[in-house]
């Protein structure tokens, strides 16, 4: 294991910027006895292919990412980029192996759950020189997302996009209950106002899940809304069972037990209910933004309403990562860098597929939204979104707040109780990831 | 007569074996060998390489994957533990499922075999008709009933509401009916496959038995218990083992129609063990359960071959 860590901290010091004080320490290429050539961010070393790996197979991307990667290939004579999509699920299997056999990609992009799981297995590698060379800041992006890829004092990613929950309406439906579509509600008063008058006009205005996708996203944002949060700073302790968590799992279950919306709703029940027409209301996120069957009926998406006493909203965030294949070469690594940079800066196209790009500069170019207008509350809710967790093996914490959402909302337990008994198991997951993964 | 016709066939066969037997047994593991490999690489070593695994902390992707001794299997047996409450959770949930599932996956394809066994027009069309779910995945299945099964829009829960029946029953949310739905759906998806060896195991069935029992005045009823279930008890033995085996390994279905809920009530333990070992990298703790369920399986394949046994003799 001494090793290990001798050759971990050895790739460390390889990456960009200090590689080329390492001079003749050759990389896989064969190539790299010069260092390594990124100046400005555009690399500028010998011809290389570089693989990318990706999960996206659904809905624009398929289309969209060819063509970008075509344009991008045709603009550097030097690099060559290989698009592999496949399965998020089969990227999570295979890359770890592939890895350490040193035949991953040279780029891909994570999950922000992941990251830190990637960072504390050594899959990735930084980017602090990366990031210094393509003199990316903080205030580039959304903030907190930064943030969100700095893992033991070091930043292993670069932000590509963010996906937060947004409240969405039939407006068809509001205007038969006599609600105005133009002022949907905005916080506590007026969105219990509008269920009142739904449920007067027989219609149950927001159907509470519990599942993942989406009672645990709105869990989590009324949670951050009551001033909560899931963990505790140094994620040693689940927190999500704290007053906060309370009164955010109280206020889902109230909306069953008083009739807003109906028991026992199924996954995706809520959104399809919507669509038939059935309910007002679904927090859902910004990626049903792009779903076809909405195109058959009058809706509009605004700003989750504030029902706590804070504004807050839960998002999810996808990440550049560089993989620490065993033997990596510099180069590769440095035509990547060139690649997320393009990319990034070339990115605005990426709303087609229903997700914002990270990059300030080009998501608020007023030309974005004046061709995908209904992004527009998810784009103002970026100001107070929160994003995921960083810390290795979170996901199977995570997993245990849903159980308690879930229990909750079926009436099976309290709502303390639920959270109680999750936030109880989930420490002992917390507790034996420290002690696997160490920080 | 037909078995008369059968019997100098046995004495040749094992009489011609003396001289050419060593070039015969030779031949024979010749043609075994290819599958013995496969078994040996992909089943035994593995089988072998998971007991090791199983007494370590092993997350596949850290380099060190300490030596812990029997914790694992301790931990499972420990009340108040990490993996205690949900394992035996999730045994408890597959149980319920086998205990529920079995004994319809025996009885409706033996009712269907002994139908369709009949001389009766399109026998063939309704064999297919039985059988086809069976070739479907669980993905497919799962997708289908969820549809069909959702509690507020599915299309079940519209026709009980349309012949005045309870409308709202949560099939894929909430328990007993969780329950129901996994059942069912798997029934009517694997019912085919057992029905097609049971009718299997009635063609080998002498119809002179048949004809021997009418001369002695038996019924119908009396047929099938005295000369159809006996007739079918090796071929019963042997769907009753791998219907038992299936049904304990199930996990597609809860995987896909109640992800596990409510809370983790209708997780399986095979769904769990996935979980903990693909999903949260902890091998060795996952590896230690199968061990575990292996143990439990393994009890009730030998007491169940033993009591068709005893049937037999």
């Amino acid at each position: 294991m001494k090793r290990r860590t001798g050759k971990r901290a050895l790739a460390a010091a390889l990456a960009i910027g200090v590689g080329a004080a390492l001079v003749g320490c050759s990389g896989g290429g064969g190539s790299a006895d010069k260092g390594v050539s990124l100046e400005g961010g555009e690399y500028s070393g010998p011809d290389v292919t570089i693989s990318f790996w990706n999960g996206w197979t659904g809905g624009a991307a398929p289309v969209l990412v060819p063509k970008l990667i075509k344009q991008f290939n045709d603009e550097h004579k030097n690099i060559t980029v290989k698009d592999v999509p496949m399965e998020w699920a089969d990227i999570s299997a295979k890359m770890p192996l592939a890895i350490k056999a040193g035949k991953g990609p040279d780029v891909s992009v994570a999950h922000g759950d992941d990251l830190a799981t990637y960072a504390a297995q050594g899959l990735v590698l930084p980017v602090d020189d990366i990031v210094k060379t393509l003199g990316y800041k903080a205030e580039d992006f959304p903030s907190g997302l930064f943030d969100a890829s700095v893992y033991n004092g070091s930043q292993y990613a670069i932000p590509w996009s963010v996906t937060p929950l947004g409240l969405y309406a039939n407006t068809t439906v509001l205007k038969e209950a006599g609600l105005d579509p133009e002022n949907l509600p905005t916080d506590k008063d007026s969105y219990l106002k509008a269920l009142d008058k739904l449920k007067a006009a027989g219609v149950q205005g927001e159907w509470v899940d519990g599942y993942v996708f989406t009672g645990t996203f709105e869990f989590e944002s009324l949670l951050w809304q009551f001033g909560g949060d899931l963990y505790n700073e140094d994620v040693s302790k689940a927190t999500f069972n704290s007053d906060a968590g309370v009164q955010a799992l109280t206020w889902m279950v109230d909306l069953v037990k008083k009739g807003y919306s109906p028991k026992n709703v199924a996954q995706d029940g809520n959104i399809n209910a919507l669509i038939g027409g059935k309910t007002a209301f679904n927090w859902n996120g910004v990626w049903q933004t792009t779903n076809a069957a909405l195109d058959k009926i009058e809706w509009k998406a605004a700003v989750v309403p504030q029902i706590g006493t804070e504004k807050a909203v839960w998002s999810s965030s996808t990440h550049w990562i560089f993989l620490n294949n065993k033997g990596q070469d510099k180069n590769k690594t440095a035509a990547a860098a060139t690649f997320v940079k393009w990319m990034n800066d070339n990115s605005s196209g990426w709303a087609a597929t229903g997700e914002l790009p990270a990059k300030n500069s080009v998501r608020e170019d007023p030309a974005l939204l004046k061709q995908y207008p209904n992004l527009e509350p998810f784009m103002k809710e970026l100001e107070y979104a929160h994003y995921e967790t960083v810390s290795p093996g979170i996901n199977g914490a995570n997993a245990l707040i849903t159980t308690a959402v879930n229990e909750a909302v079926l009436l099976k337990k309290s709502p303390k109780q639920a959270l109680d008994d999750a936030a109880a198991q989930a420490d002992k997951i917390l507790q034996q990831n420290k002690k696997q993964y160490g920080g | 007569m037909a078995s008369t016709s059968l019997a100098p066939v046995v004495p040749r066969s094992t009489s011609s074996g003396g001289p050419g037997r060593g070039r015969k047994t030779g031949t024979a593991y010749l043609f075994l060998a290819p599958f013995l490999i496969l078994f040996c690489v992909f089943v035994l070593a593995p089988a072998i390489y998971g007991i090791w695994i199983s007494l370590h902390i092993w997350n596949p992707l850290l380099p060190l994957k300490p030596f812990s001794g029997i914790d694992n299997y301790v931990d499972l047996f420990t009340p108040g533990s990490l993996t205690f409450g949900d394992f035996w959770e999730s045994m408890t949930a597959t149980g319920i499922f086998t205990v529920a599932s079995v004994p319809f996956l025996l009885v409706i394809p033996l009712l269907i075999a002994v139908m369709l066994n009949q001389k009766i027009r399109g026998g063939t069309i309704f064999r297919g008709i039985f059988f086809a779910p069976y070739v479907l995945g669980v993905a497919v299945i799962g997708v289908i009933w969820q549809y069909l099964l959702d509690p507020q829009l599915g299309v079940v829960n519209h026709v009980l509401e349309l012949f005045g029946l309870p409308s709202r029953i949560p099939w894929t949310v909430d328990v007993p009916w969780a329950w129901v739905s996994l059942v069912g759906v798997t029934v009517w998806w694997t019912m085919g496959f057992n029905t097609v060896i049971l009718l299997a195991g009635l063609k080998g069935i002498n119809a002179e038995l048949y004809d021997a029992a009418s001369v002695d005045g038996a019924g119908a009823m009396r047929k099938f218990f005295s000369v159809t279930l006996p007739g079918l008890r090796p071929v019963m033995a042997f769907v009753t083992t791998v219907t038992i085996l299936a049904s304990a390994n199930m996990f597609g279905q809860s995987y896909l129609l109640t992800n596990g809920h409510p809370g983790t009530t209708t997780r399986s333990v095979i769904m769990y063990i996935a979980d903990q070992g693909l999903a949260q990298n902890q091998m060795g703790a996952a590896a230690a359960m199968s061990y575990v369920l292996f143990a439990f399986l393994a009890v009730i394949s030998i007491v169940n071959f033993r009591l068709q046994r005893e049937k037999t003799e």
